[in-house]
């Protein structure tokens, strides 16, 4: 290219060319030099900003170093130092404000759930399965916040919160509905009212008994409780109701780990309880009030999932990035070339597509069923979209581990699984909008 | 001698023995891509019975395996079928066969004795991030957008080389390599030992998937070529589109073969799976799955077909049109197949993602080769280019 040409490109770069506009025209151009990622946390509120930034930080200096090994060896990767130093960083504290958690007052009054959402999107870029690890907590406990019942706060999620927030070492828990002959059954009205359930609570003097076996456990084998969705005796799933199952109960034990093609930093375990007495003080809110619970607690979980996709996504295309820039065919960086250009701007347009739909589930105080399973489909389905570009980017290079990105491909595809399907998603949207829009003509049509 | 179509039959039918009878124990017991220690035996069992082809004139492949002498006066469609049937139960092992076929095959053109016995054999030809690109290809020495810098040195009585390749897939324990190298403003072929002191190799680590096959990287260093270890005849760029297509054609035809699986499997499952009152089957957004599925995997399987008369002697008029149709077999065919099996892995739910019912070893083996010997983007550049040359 002629020099005379480069130097007028030079000049009609906008961020050039605004000179020639007035004071007050150049006051209406946006035109400062930011990340999208500055940019997008310019508009969070300020407590939250922090926590995307903190969270940010400890994923590239804690989790970077350890996220391959973690990937490829997690029988024999311990993720407690992990665990303790994202508590001490209040990573894992981002439900309450003080004195109860970490999160900032000011977004938490505004939304239950955003920092913890915000929180997941940094962990997840450096690797799925170790944030699946910190992030899965949140889900175990999410059963005592929303049961909305003072005993149980009294008992359990008050003194949990205040020493989590301020002791180290508070138990891990953990969320078990999925049993081996009922997945998405147990996420869905109509699967609910079939389902073949198994795991049973018998009400004896002074509690239940549990037998059965939950399947699929994030972080099973690590908790030190499980919030565990039982029938009642004799009763469906109408009766399901939730019992905190602690770790050292007699009858409780951890099954089958289940080798999974990725997340693999974090278990997935089966869950199995025979004769297991539960105390009634171990009840979580009021009996029966499990399934209601149940679907509330994915309602707030499945913007979350969400977060975490794109996550994977955004790691994945942060390391084709990186590869783009620093490998050469010919005379030019891979980044030169405009068809690689187009492709990095695609990632860019889904992922923030993604993630404005995931904050803008978040911006109420409660989270609800519709624009949850919405986002949580749309955000999994851009991550495995995004990370498949990502590898397709690199050639052959994409598929090797050493690379991270294919990580972030496998790591992907479980957002679209668990949660719900992203089939039985759709049909949760459905249902939440059927009565008051889909079923009936609100459009003016007679 | 033509190959009828009952004797297609009868190769295909011994595919699905092969693969049941030895590729199928690899998976018994807890192994995420098989037990790959079991591999050398299945890959010798491939050579007995003929389906591994070999540049061994006593082997049974030689003629009739996978890319064997025989293609070339009586087509393709058994090494396709083949490669379709075995990838219905391992895409590793097929691509293992696959690049040992289209390495066999290439010096099997140079049709004269070769001054030592080879029986594994594997293709050197991309460099760097990428295959060549459409200008490099009629001329190694054109720097669009990069040149080939693997070179051979005319030297006394041979020739020295020097330079490195990338992602050179094999069944593993090659005897020799097939390398596609410049010399001066051409191309040439000239067979290696891989025991050479000048040669040094490295496994390219931990991978996504096709775990079955091994993939190298390779470094010569002042390789030295006896004369006649160079297989063409002064210009070796046949030798570089046959190598092109032969691969995109059997990766085209391994990745529908891992969607005809994957289909299969999911009606299995899902015909025996209860959920929401009912078998899974019945319910609607698993039946949209289960029919995507399929008719991409036919698609992918028909895109492929559709290339059996391809004309493999690969004359100047006709040249840019053939690696044309082969590009873009392989850039369609691999997206539906990757549709199609994680469509698959969808109906699974949960157990879908887990290594127990070999879905997510289907989804990370098409996945794979979706990037491997010609990602999407490259295909697509070639493509345009190849339709300017027409």
């Amino acid at each position: 290219m002629e020099s005379e040409t480069i130097e007028r490109i030079e000049q009609l770069k906008p961020k050039n060319a605004v000179r020639n506009l007035d004071a007050l025209g150049r006051l209406f151009m946006d035109n400062r030099e930011m990340s999208i990622w500055e940019r997008d946390t310019s508009t969070l509120p300020k407590g939250a900003r922090k926590w995307r930034k903190n969270a940010l930080e400890f994923a590239r200096k804690e989790i970077r170093p350890i996220a391959a090994k973690a990937d490829l060896n997690p029988d024999d990767f311990d993720t407690k130092p992990l665990r303790n130093a994202a508590i001490r960083r209040g990573l894992l504290s981002l439900l309450l404000p003080f004195p109860l958690g970490k999160a900032s007052i000011t977004s938490s009054v505004k939304s239950l759930s955003l920092q913890v959402v915000l929180a997941a999107e940094e962990l997840t870029t450096e690797c799925g399965g170790l944030a699946l690890v910190l992030l899965a907590p949140y889900l175990g406990i999410a059963p005592l916040l929303l049961s909305g019942h003072l005993p149980t706060y009294l008992r359990h999620f008050i003194p949990f919160c205040f020493k989590l927030t301020w002791f180290d070492n508070p138990a891990c828990f953990s969320y078990a509905i999925t049993e081996p002959g009922a997945g998405s059954d147990v996420e869905e009205t109509i699967g609910g009212a079939t389902a073949r359930l198994v795991t049973t609570a018998r009400p004896v003097k002074g509690g239940y008994v549990l037998n059965g076996r939950k399947c699929f456990i994030s972080n099973g084998a690590i908790a030190d409780k499980v919030t565990v969705y039982a029938k009642l005796e004799g009763e469906g799933i109408e009766s399901w109701t939730c019992f905190i199952v602690e770790k050292s109960m007699k009858g409780f034990s951890v099954g089958r780990h289940e080798r999974k093609m990725g997340q693999r930093a974090s278990d997935a375990s089966e869950l199995i309880f025979e004769d297991v007495f539960v105390p009634n003080r171990n009840i979580v809110g009021k009996l029966r009030s499990g399934w209601a619970n149940n679907r509330n607690v994915l309602n707030y979980s499945r913007p979350s999932v969400g977060a975490m996709s794109i996550g994977h996504g955004r790691g994945a295309f942060e390391r084709a990035l990186e590869f783009c820039r620093r490998t050469k065919l010919g005379n030019k960086r891979l980044i030169d070339y405009h068809d690689v250009q187009m492709e990095l701007a695609d990632m860019m347009i889904s992922l923030s597509a993604a993630r404005a739909m995931v904050w803008k589930s978040c911006m109420q105080f409660r989270c609800n069923q519709g624009s949850s399973a919405a986002v949580k489909v749309f955000a999994s389905d851009t991550a495995v979209k995004v990370s498949n570009q990502a590898m397709e980017l690199m050639g052959d290079h994409g598929y090797v581990h050493a690379n991270g990105v294919e990580r972030s491909w496998r790591d992907a595809r479980l957002t679209q699984i668990y949660e719900g399907t992203n089939q039985i998603n759709r049909l949760a949207l459905i249902e939440s909008q059927w009565d008051v829009e889909l079923d009936r003509s609100v459009l003016g049509y007679g | 001698m033509e190959i009828d179509i009952q004797e297609i039959e009868q190769f295909v039918d011994l595919a699905e023995k092969f693969s049941q009878k030895s590729i199928l124990p690899m998976f018994e017991g807890e192994f995420s891509d098989g037990n790959l220690e079991l591999l050398p035996g299945i890959y010798d069992t491939a050579f007995d019975i003929g389906f591994a082809s070999s540049p061994d004139m006593s082997l049974a492949g030689s003629e009739y395996g996978i890319w064997g002498s025989e293609i070339d006066s009586s087509g393709i469609l058994s090494s396709i079928l083949t490669l379709l049937k075995i990838s219905e139960v391992c895409g590793g092992v097929a691509m293992g066969l696959n690049s040992q076929g289209v390495a066999t095959n290439l010096m099997l053109q140079a049709k004269k004795e070769l001054p030592f016995a080879t029986a594994k054999v594997a293709l050197c030809f991309q460099e760097g991030f990428s295959l060549p690109w459409c200008g490099t290809i009629l001329s190694p020495n054109e720097d669009l957008p990069a040149r080939i810098s693997t070179s051979a040195r005319s030297a006394e009585n041979g020739y020295i080389i020097n330079g490195s390749k990338s992602f050179v897939y094999s069944m593993g324990d090659v005897d020799a390599y097939v390398l596609l190298a410049r010399v001066e403003d051409k191309w040439g072929c000239f067979i290696i030992p891989s025991d050479d002191d000048g040669l040094t190799g490295k496994d390219v680590g931990q991978r996504t998937g096709m775990r079955a096959c091994r993939v190298n990287h390779l470094e010569f260093n002042d390789v030295f070529v006896p004369e006649d270890a160079r297989i063409d005849d002064g210009d070796a760029m046949s030798f570089a589109i046959r190598a092109m297509c032969l691969n995109w054609i059997g990766i085209t035809a391994i990745a529908a073969g891992i969607a005809k699986g994957a289909v299969a499997s999911a009606r299995t499952y899902i015909a025996d799976r209860y959920q929401g009152g009912g078998q899974i089957e019945d319910h609607p957004a698993i039946k949209r799955l289960v029919a995507d599925s399929e008719a991409r995997a036919y698609a992918a399987k028909a895109a492929v077909l559709s290339l059996k008369d391809i004309d493999l002697s690969f004359a100047k008029n006709s040249l840019a049109r053939d690696l044309k149709l082969c590009a873009m077999a392989k850039l369609t065919g691999l997206d539906l197949c990757a549709m199609a099996v994680t469509d698959c892995l969808q109906t699974f739910g949960g157990y879908g993602y887990m290594e127990d019912f070999g879905m997510e070893k289907r989804l990370r083996d098409v996945t794979t080769l979706k990037s491997a010997f010609g990602a999407p983007n490259y295909l697509r550049q070639l493509i345009f280019d190849l339709g300017k040359e027409i």
